[in-house]
């Protein structure tokens, strides 16, 4: 959850169901290889759920958020908003 | 957290906060296709009505399929735009307009091919019906405008079916208030 693009995936699979991995290499701007690396950590943290379908005939692999991931941001984003608290104190 | 600073930390939130924020406002972009549905459906169910007591000549209802026409074409036109927009859609847009297209295609076929089932006023009623679908999914998205105009379509739903002298007249109201009112409240949020 620490790196920018893994907090990035987590935040673009809040609002949505099932979201393709070409929809996150759009969203993240990152390459395939670094994105892809990124999402296998999530799926082995069990923060991210992984899906192969064929839509219009063509494989896609697809990603949502666990509620165990969905937990995970939320205790990240309170630890920064308290480690920027510290900061201003 | 250890190896995160403070600088990265308020980078990450800043950066979360944008995609958080592009996703709610995400769900303002269909302000002008409520509108225009909105207040198609009016036009419908307000012609009829006014069919039905005569103060108007039966004759006015070729006026309905140009408005069909327009409201088809507009969407057609508009929804081309936003599919090339720059930034494309957002995950959360796509979501929003699978539901619109699909809740009033459904509408749409019933009344075509099940016109002796649905005749008249329940006619209307599906519309009604779709709209609410749209507008209550959007407030699950924490959208409290969808809400309350969502609860003003089911409440001309129920004054309709009550105030059988006025059914149209009802229905034609939440449409306008309902939907066409959340486009219009949508676009002046937008901006």
């Amino acid at each position: 959850m620490l790196s920018k693009i893994r907090l990035g995936v987590i935040a673009e699979l809040l609002n949505a169901e099932w979201v393709a991995f070409s929809d996150l290499h759009q969203a993240t701007q990152a390459t395939h290889g670094n994105l892809g690396a990124h999402l296998a950590k999530l799926v082995e943290a069990g923060y991210v759920a992984e899906e192969k379908v064929f839509v219009n005939r063509r494989p896609q692999t697809r990603y949502r958020l666990t509620k165990a991931g969905r937990s995970a941001f939320v205790q990240h984003v309170r630890d920064m908003q308290r480690l920027l608290k510290g900061e201003s104190a | 957290m250890d190896s995160l600073t403070a600088s990265q930390a308020r980078d990450h939130i800043e950066m979360v906060d944008r995609i958080l924020s592009r996703s709610e406002r995400s769900l303002h972009v269909g302000g002008e296709f409520f509108l225009a549905w909105g207040l198609f459906s009016t036009a419908v169910t307000l012609t009829a009505q006014l069919v039905v007591d005569r103060r108007i000549p039966a004759n006015s209802l070729w006026v309905l399929p140009v408005l069909l026409a327009a409201a088809i074409a507009f969407s057609a036109i508009r929804g081309r735009q936003l599919g090339k927009c720059k930034d494309g859609l957002s995950l959360i847009q796509r979501e929003f307009f699978a539901v619109l297209w699909i809740s009033l295609g459904v509408a749409m076929f019933t009344d075509m091919v099940a016109y002796r089932i649905f005749t008249t006023w329940a006619s209307s009623a599906i519309w009604t019906v779709a709209a609410a679908v749209v507008l209550f999914f959007i407030a699950s998205h924490g959208n409290r405008r969808a809400l309350a105009c969502g609860i003003i379509l089911l409440g001309s739903l129920a004054a309709a079916n009550l105030l059988p002298a006025f059914t149209g007249y009802a229905l034609a109201a939440g449409m306008l208030f309902g939907y066409a009112g959340f486009g219009l409240i949508s676009l002046i949020a937008r901006d």
